[in-house]
């Protein structure tokens, strides 16, 4: 028995989830990030977990952690310096990307500079057939020329994303052979091997972020594993990874791409594990944080998968948890304009300076700002005691807003607060609308630092009658580290007809597949089970240029039955569109595997339910909807299983404040969740 | 009946009634069948006041131009609406809602109990509604019979009962009947998801409050317009330009405004534009002083200015057009306006360049543009099958401006086709699909590069086309000093002793082994030229932007890679033209020796003086009279007067018609 330990790196806090495998209990921490010197906060945390738990290094079995170190390399232009390698012809892969400019409407919209500016793109003269046949070979003396300007140019690293190289990689490999013979020291990576789609600019920019951020990923993860064994940790870490799973450390710095955004996909990770503890089958998971809010859909707890998902200002095109930033967070400042127009955000005060009550030199008025000029803010501590509320400072900063407005401090915040409510609004509603579903069946699960000052606002906006606000709010990410599986992506681009004829290649498609995710299961992660296989497909009507995932059975492919695949793929179609043409011919255009390897859970035990109507700790005012109402205060840790309270109220723990308004009523569950509904 | 409201309670509506255009939006795009929908994003959807002003649109969803559009012509056309009715239109000459017969405008009236709120709106574009040529479009034609099957004003569902008689004889007039129904299925599922989302904003603010809103976010736009024309010196502020070609191998169109700022409003003269064109370059307004065809381009300045403008139709308010019966911007029936698109886009470039005549500093120079839409017909000789596909628009950049270069290789929504996609459905095998070095105009900010992409056919009898070819002729233009763009090109078998020049040919017949090269123009360049920083222009050297014989165009001298101080020193300092507010190419300068503002505007005012139908003709008339004048130069508008009165002479009956009014 022992404990196991998930880190989660923030913007601003790093998380920390700590679970004692013999007491079935779980602690949690937050330190301040330091991205100044990525690593040390660990440490810190590790030396407070020490000192305030007593639980010492070296009684560490399990190790989970997520990064920033990655997505910060591309933030800040502080990746590789790469050198691009492509076919004679397609020089401007990047520069072109898909064409469309961010905003249409705007004549000085442009797109983001090109990650390998166009002088470090060199033409090779190869060329690949679509149908994977050597149409020219790599001419050696066209590499050799590159790869010397490469050199001259001062390449850290060399990409090569030649077209075609989906259909069949040698050319790629056999020029990548060519430059690590004459330069066994550079890192080159080749696009069919970072991740092999179809769609030369998506392949492209998703190598090149990889060969961008590895080499410093994997120095980070190295140093790492060497201070966690200084310290005495008897085991290696595991990576969090932007697919929900977790990867070994080696897999870490070899694949380090797959970890960009594993911060939000853990914290959905989690999210489903408390939406399924809780028995919400539909779940919108709300992560509000000083600079953004998140928001997932999860259904029997499992989120949504997606290609295209931002690192920085590029897209990359792994799978990855899809999370959609909905704007505003609590640090998101509040300002009139000249027409006496008020907008909360797109501008945020971040953590440095931080909203003004924190007092670290923020005069802007921020959405945090209002809850605290509101009075519901400034009752506890935030944040383990790091941060103290400042309540003159916010009404300062408010009070400047209301003279714009004709209004005093607390009705600015009033309407700071529902103006950031309806901008939410307005943000979810297209998300509901892209996948066409209805707000109104799910529950809002809300998290991190402001996520349950707003959730009950929100849900009331939308019309959704519960909200879930988990026992460790402000610790989500850390926890679904924890709780994810080893899991990997595989995909096969094919081109295929779904019929009869087509269906041998398929078979040899996924034989290759498979074998390939186990091989990553049993060798890279020393996993000795069988792990669970995911199969699906990304097919299309043809003629249609784009593609939507299908799950496949492994028996439709086995003892082909084309029919079935072609069905699925009809009623995939009218699922997500409303529509199918049954007698349309269906084009398989990618093969995927997912494997699953389940790593060991920790188990909450259920606790005793004992209906109580606890005392609240006291009364604190709170201006609401132009009047004051009395709010009950009360602390969470005092809120056991059972426990039932009427709003209006407000519930401070740790790492989070929550505001229960007039209409709801909340109740504790077995599991610490606690349950807030419209009466 | 309004109630005012207060402005955060405004801001809060505003909200709702976004997210009510943009769920229209997404469910449009997702139950959409056809690829004009799901991939070029080329349709609409919004709410409008009772009265037809929109109010609410998607901002980051589908086609950019029609923000503000009035659907007042339509609404008015039809009348004692009923819950459970939902509208229909195509026809450019009904009420000039819709602008050419391939898109499809419906709306739907919203109640609450027996209170008529607002309707809902919205367009796609088909991708074809019958008629002359697949897809309906095509430069050539020349009336708008030939460009599909039309429908008036109508009632498609009443009282929530489908006219199924209607919607059959629509589905057997046109090409891809399955596809137009799909649409129209995905549209109508739209159209109730702004009805829900309209009765929700109701439920929790109320029908008063609500109603109130939407006027109150129109006046909110129209204070924002009136606030930036107030900022702006009053003037009279005038533009023109060219579509290289008035029709198929025609002469060229010019394009005229003036605006005219006085105080908080303006007035957009559209007076000296050319007469309506046997062509479909016609763009339909029905002179109406705020319809949004010519209109885009001061949206996007408005947007440009300041981003936090509400996008309605309450931005148009301070705004009165003046587009001359019987011209390109307000064309007779039955002229066609099936390609109204190149015209509208060439209209946008000339407000920017009005603007910028008064706001030079805060606005970019000349777009690119020209390059056309690219789509191939040609048979599969893997499979025997016609192959049809979308091969790639090819487009240039945006101008340079006073914050930076101009965006190299596009300036609009237009995706491209990844060329793996490509040569994987059609056998077809791209050579090269780039930034073409050298096209942007040379300035202190670097114009945006056009494109170039290169391919080769494999069968016979393959087509291509390229719809919206311009810019072969007539470049942008340059501001405060800067060049203007490069023109582009369009060439079959380039380098080769059979080379052949397309120009703006927009339909090629192939032979298999062929290989065409199409290139879209460059944009303009912002300020001095040779005030750019060196490093800016060795970097762009290096990059291969900017070739090095290039480089001269900033006064800098580079040789073999390195750059030639003494040489750039004495470049940069010697004696070159003073720099210009506005600089056009080169050709445009050398076309207008003889066509002269002077000579056009003589031109329409003894075009506009005639019977409409006698108009072009007598145009190209004129045009042919003066190429064969050997004096024109010297006094263009007697130029003018005499052609005129050659080609008059040769037919007689003009004479007699002149004081007949149009129509």
């Amino acid at each position: 028995m022992g404990y196991r330990i998930g880190v989660d790196i923030g913007g601003t806090f790093t998380d920390f989830c700590v679970f004692d495998e013999e007491a079935q209990r779980l602690e949690t921490l937050k330190v301040l990030s330091r991205p100044d010197a990525p690593g040390e906060e660990v440490l810190q945390g590790l030396a407070e977990i020490e000192r305030r738990f007593g639980i010492p290094p070296t009684a560490v079995t399990y190790f989970t952690h997520g990064s920033t170190v990655g997505v910060n390399a591309i933030i800040q232009k502080r990746g590789a310096r790469l050198c691009l390698l492509v076919t004679e012809g397609f020089r401007d892969v990047l520069e072109l990307a898909r064409l469309k400019i961010p905003d249409p409407y705007d004549l000085f919209s442009r797109r983001p500079e090109p990650i390998v500016p166009r002088d470090r793109v060199l033409e090779v003269r190869e060329r690949m057939n679509p149908d994977g046949s050597t149409d020219t070979a790599p001419e050696r003396e066209s590499v050799l020329e590159a790869l010397a300007r490469a050199e001259a140019l001062g390449a850290e690293a060399v990409v090569i994303g030649f077209l075609h190289s989906y259909a069949n990689p040698a050319h790629e490999r056999d020029v990548a052979a060519m430059i690590r013979a004459a330069r066994p020291d550079l890192p080159v990576f080749c696009s069919a091997e970072v991740w092999p789609i179809v769609r030369e600019y998506e392949r492209s920019i998703t190598a090149c972020i990889h060969g961008s951020v590895q080499p410093r990923v994997a120095h980070y993860i190295t140093r790492l594993e060497a201070a966690l064994a200084a310290r005495g940790v008897p085991v290696a870490p595991m990576i969090t990874k932007s697919n929900g799973g977790v990867m070994t450390a080696a897999a870490g710095k070899a694949r380090s791409i797959e970890m960009l955004l594993s911060g939000t996909a853990a914290g959905a990770i989690g999210a489903g594990f408390v939406a399924r503890q809780a028995g919400f089958p539909r779940v919108m998971s709300l992560d509000i944080g000083g600079t953004s809010a998140d928001v997932a859909l999860l259904r029997d707890g499992m989120p949504d998968f997606r290609a295209g998902e931002l690192v920085g200002e590029y897209p990359i095109y792994l799978p990855t948890v899809s999370v959609s930033s909905i704007g505003a967070g609590g640090g998101s400042i509040a300002v009139v304009d000249a027409l006496g127009v008020l907008r909360v955000g797109p501008d945020s005060a971040g953590s440095v300076p931080g909203p003004a009550c924190y007092g670290r030199g923020g005069e802007a008025a921020t959405i945090t700002d209002a809850f605290a000029v509101k009075g519901v803010l400034g009752a506890g501590e935030l944040g383990y005691g790091a941060v103290r509320i400042d309540k003159a400072a916010a009404e300062r900063a408010l009070g400047a807003v209301g003279e714009r407005l004709g209004r005093d401090a607390a009705a600015a915040a009033e309407a700071v607060v529902a103006l950031a409510v309806a901008n939410m609004y307005r943000e979810v509603s297209r998300l509901f609308s892209q996948v066409g579903e209805e707000p109104s069946g799910y529950a809002l699960l809300a998290f991190g630092g402001a996520g349950p000052m707003l959730g009950c606002l929100l849900a009331e906006e939308m019309g959704m009658d519960a909200v879930i606000v988990p026992r460790t709010p402000g610790v989500l990410a850390a926890l679904g580290g924890l709780l994810a599986d080893l899991r990997s992506d595989f995909v096969r681009v094919v081109f295929l007809d779904v019929a009869p004829e087509a269906m041998p290649e398929l078979q040899a498609a996924f034989a290759a597949l498979t074998a390939e995710a186990r091989g990553w299961l049993r060798d890279s992660q020393g996993h000795a089970g069988e792990g669970r296989l995911g199969v699906s497909a990304e097919m299309r009507y043809r003629g249609q240029s784009y593609e939507i995932e299908v799950p496949l059975e492994p028996a439709w492919i086995a003892d082909p039955a084309p029919e079935r695949i072609a069905g699925a793929f009809h009623a995939r179609h009218a699922e997500i569109y409303g529509h199918a043409d049954e007698k349309a011919a269906v084009h398989l255009v990618a093969l995927r595997v997912v494997i699953a390897g389940i790593t060991p859970k920790p188990e909450f035990p259920a606790g005793t339910v004992v209906e109580s109507r606890p005392a609240p700790e006291g009364q604190v005012p709170v201006a609401h909807r132009g009047g004051m109402v009395q709010a009950a205060l009360f602390r969470r840790a005092a809120l056991p299983p059972g426990a039932a309270f009427a709003g209006p109220a407000v519930v401070v723990q740790d790492d989070t404040t929550g505001w229960v308004p007039p209409g709801f009523g909340g109740h504790v569950d077995a599991f610490g969740n606690l349950i807030l509904r419209r009466s | 009946m309004t109630t005012q409201l207060d402005p955060v309670t405004l801001q809060i509506l505003k909200s709702h009634f976004e997210a009510a255009a943009e769920s229209m939006a997404y469910t449009l795009l997702r139950t959409a069948h056809s690829a004009f929908v799901k991939e070029t994003e080329d349709f609409t959807s919004g709410l409008t006041t009772p009265c037809g002003q929109t109010f609410a649109s998607p901002k980051d969803l589908g086609a950019t131009w029609f923000i503000g559009l009035d659907y007042a012509g339509a609404i008015n056309a039809l009348e004692d609406y009923r819950p459970g009715d939902i509208c229909i239109t195509n026809d450019p000459y009904s009420g000039y809602v819709c602008t050419h017969a391939p898109d499809m405008h419906l709306w739907m009236p919203i109640f609450h109990g027996e209170r008529l709120m607002c309707f809902a709106v919205g367009h796609i574009h088909n991708t074809d509604m019958g008629g002359a040529v697949p897809a309906s479009l095509s430069r050539a034609l020349t009336e708008v019979h030939q460009e599909g099957i039309r429908i008036p004003p109508t009632k498609l569902v009443e009282g929530g009962v489908m006219d199924e008689k209607l919607l059959k004889v629509m589905l057997r007039n046109v090409r891809m009947p399955e596809q137009n129904w799909g649409d129209l299925k995905a549209q109508i599922a739209s159209l109730k998801t702004a009805e829900r989302k309209i009765h929700e904003a109701i439920a929790r603010f109320g029908a008063d409050t609500v109603a109130a809103g939407m006027y109150g976010v129109l006046d909110l736009a129209e204070r924002q317009a009136r606030r930036m024309f107030a900022g702006i010196p009053d003037g009279d502020y005038a533009f023109s330009d060219y579509i290289d070609e008035d029709s198929p191998g025609g002469v060229p169109c010019r394009l005229k405004l003036t605006i005219r700022i006085r105080g908080e409003e303006a007035e957009f003269d559209f007076s000296g534009s050319d007469p309506q064109l046997q062509s479909a370059l016609n763009m339909p307004t029905g002179g109406l002083p705020r319809h949004i065809l010519p209109l885009v381009g001061y949206n996007y300045v408005v947007y440009s200015l300041d981003p936090t403008v509400a996008l309605n139709c309450g931005l148009a308010r301070p705004v009165r057009c003046i587009l001359p019966e019987g011209s390109v911007v307000n064309p007779l029936h039955p002229a066609a306006t099936g390609m109204r698109s190149l015209t509208c886009v060439r209209i946008q470039g000339i407000i920017i360049g009005a603007f910028s005549r008064a706001l030079p500093d805060r606005l970019p120079a000349g777009p690119a543009g020209g390059g056309g839409i690219l789509n191939v017909r040609t048979t599969d000789p893997r499979t025997g099958r016609m192959a049809m596909a979308s091969i790639n628009p090819i487009t240039g950049g945006g101008g340079g401006a006073a914050d930076g270069d101009g965006l190299d290789g596009s300036n609009s929504f237009l995706k491209n086709t990844p060329v793996e996609i490509t040569e994987a459905e059609v056998p077809i095998r791209v050579l090269r699909y780039g930034l073409e070095p050298d096209s942007g105009g040379a300035g202190l900010h670097r114009g945006g590069l056009g494109t170039r992409m290169t391919f080769r056919l494999h069968s016979p009898n393959s087509v291509v086309t390229a719809r919206n070819r311009d810019r072969v002729r007539f470049s942008s233009w340059g501001l405060q000093g800067g060049l203007p763009g490069a023109t582009c090109d369009f060439t079959r078998n380039p380098g080769t002793p059979g080379a052949q020049d397309l120009g703006n040919t927009d339909v090629v017949h192939c032979a298999p082994g062929d290989v065409l090269s199409i290139s879209s123009s460059g944009a303009g360049g912002w300020g001095d030229p040779y005030a750019r920083p060196l490093e800016a222009v060795l970097r762009d050297v290096a990059e291969g932007k900017v070739s090095e014989a290039g480089a001269r165009a900033y006064g800098v001298v580079v040789e073999a890679g390195r750059l030639d101080e003494a040489a750039t020193v004495a470049l940069r300092e010697g004696r070159r033209p003073l720099p210009l507010p506005i600089t056009f190419d080169p050709r445009r300068l050398d076309f207008e020796t003889v066509w002269s503002e002077a000579a056009w505007d003589r031109l329409a005012e003894l075009l506009f003086a005639l019977p409409v139908e006698w108009r072009f003709f007598m145009k190209h008339q004129v045009f042919a009279q003066m190429a064969q004048d050997a004096q024109a130069a010297a006094d263009p508008v007697a130029a003018v007067e005499r052609g005129f009165a050659a080609a008059a002479a040769r037919h007689p009956q003009v004479g007699t018609l002149a004081g007949r009014k149009a129509a």
